[in-house]
C-alpha cells in the first residue's frame, strides 16, 4: 500500500472525452460498443492508450459507466506514466484502476504493484499488492 | 284539244328539272369539290404526352421487402421507381427508405433522396446524402451508400459523421454487417473513428 502522487493536480473530469480508434463495432442487440486498434482515450492531458476498449453504458443509454481497457495498456498523465495488462477509466468518478504488473515510471524513479487506483481529481495514485520502489541512483558524476 | 299550258303548270315543268339539277350541285359540293381535308388530322392532340417523361412506365410508391434465414427483416419504400434509360436491368427510385429490422426488435432505418437498383448484383445504391438512424440511438449520414438486397450488408461509401449516444462520432466508413460469431446485426466503423462525449453532471 503506498500513495504516490500521479500526474497534475485537479484534472477536471467533466471534460469532453476524446475516443479515438482505428474502428468501432457496435452490437445492434444490446448496443455494446467495442473499440480496437490503438484506442486512445484522453481528458484534458490525461492519455489512455490500450488496443481493446469496451463502453460500458450506465443505466440511460447516453452515458458512460466505465471503459474497459485490455490487452496492454499505458496511461500518460502530465510527465508520469504507468502500463498494466487492463485498466477501467470510471469518467463520473475520475478514477482509473490499473490491474496486472502495474508500473509506474516517474522521472528516473519506478514502481511497481499489482493493482493501481488512480485519482485523476485530486491527482494522486494508490497502490496496492505487492508494491516494490526501484529507485535509480544518481550517477555520482562518472564520465 | 290543244293542251293550255297555264303559268303554273309552265313553272312546275321548269321546277321539275331545277330541282333535281340543284340537287346534284349540291351533291357535289360534299363529294367532288370538297378538300382533301382529314378531319382526324385537325383535332388538336396535346404535345405535352409525347415528349414528356409520362411516356415512360413507372411504378408509385413501390414497397420492396424481404426476410433473411437469419429471421432478420429488410424493407424498402420509395415515392417513384422507374427502369433507367441507359442500362436495363437497372431502377432509379426517388426518396427511398429502407429499414433492416432484426428478431430482437432493434432496428436500422436508412434514407435517401435517390437510389438505383441493380438486378443482376442485387444491390441498392442510395446517392444524394442518406441518413442512418438505428435504435441503439445513433443518427449517422454519409454521401451514399451501397446496400445488398439479399442479405444485411451495407456499407457506406464514404465518410461518415453524426451523433452516437454518447456524443458526436466520426468515422472513415461504416459498414453494416451480421456478427461473425452471433447472428446480431453490427455496425462497424473503420477508417478511423473519433467520439468525443460529454461526461453528463448526474
Amino acid at each position: 500500500q503506498s500513495q504516490v502522487a500521479f500526474g497534475s493536480m485537479a484534472q477536471d473530469t467533466s471534460a469532453p472525452v476524446e475516443v479515438s480508434a482505428d474502428s468501432l463495432s457496435v452490437n445492434q442487440s444490446d448496443g455494446t460498443a467495442l473499440y480496437t486498434g490503438n484506442v486512445v482515450i484522453g481528458q484534458g492531458d490525461m492519455r489512455l492508450s490500450a488496443p481493446r476498449v469496451l463502453v460500458v453504458y450506465g443505466e440511460q443509454q447516453n452515458r458512460i459507466d466505465r471503459l474497459e481497457a485490455t490487452g496492454g495498456v499505458t496511461l500518460v498523465s502530465g510527465d508520469e506514466a504507468a502500463e498494466a495488462e487492463r485498466a477501467d477509466y470510471n469518467i463520473e468518478a475520475g478514477t482509473v484502476v490499473m490491474r496486472g504488473n502495474v508500473l509506474v515510471t516517474q522521472g528516473p524513479n519506478a514502481i511497481t504493484s499489482e493493482e493501481m487506483t488512480v485519482d485523476l481529481d485530486t491527482g494522486t495514485a494508490q497502490l496496492t499488492g505487492r508494491v516494490r520502489t526501484v529507485l535509480q541512483q544518481q550517477s555520482t558524476g562518472d564520465q | 284539244m290543244v293542251r293550255t299550258y297555264s303559268r303554273y303548270s309552265r313553272m312546275i315543268a321548269w321546277l321539275k328539272i331545277l330541282l333535281p339539277m340543284a340537287a346534284l350541285g349540291l351533291l357535289s359540293t360534299i363529294f367532288l369539290l370538297s378538300g382533301d381535308s382529314d378531319p382526324a388530322s385537325r383535332v388538336p392532340f396535346s404535345q405535352v404526352g409525347i415528349d414528356g417523361d409520362i411516356a415512360r412506365e413507372e411504378v408509385r410508391s413501390p414497397r420492396f421487402s424481404g426476410t433473411t434465414n437469419t429471421g432478420a427483416a429488410l424493407t424498402m419504400t420509395a415515392r417513384v421507381a422507374r427502369p433507367s434509360e441507359n442500362e436495363d436491368g437497372r431502377m432509379e427510385a426517388e426518396v427511398l427508405e429502407a429499414s433492416i429490422l432484426s428478431q430482437d426488435g432493434s432496428r436500422i432505418d436508412l434514407s435517401a433522396p435517390a437510389a438505383s437498383l441493380r438486378d443482376a448484383t442485387a444491390e441498392a445504391e442510395l446517392t444524394g446524402g442518406v441518413e442512418i438512424e438505428s435504435s441503439t440511438g445513433y443518427t449517422l449520414n454519409t454521401q451514399s451508400m451501397l446496400t445488398s438486397l439479399e442479405r444485411i450488408e451495407a456499407e457506406s461509401r464514404g465518410r461518415v459523421t453524426g451523433k452516437g449516444p454518447l456524443g458526436t462520432l466520426e468515422a472513415g466508413r461504416m459498414q453494416i454487417t451480421t456478427a461473425p460469431d452471433s447472428d446480431d446485426i453490427q455496425l462497424l466503423f473503420t477508417g478511423g473513428v473519433k467520439l468525443v462525449y460529454i461526461p453528463q453532471p448526474d
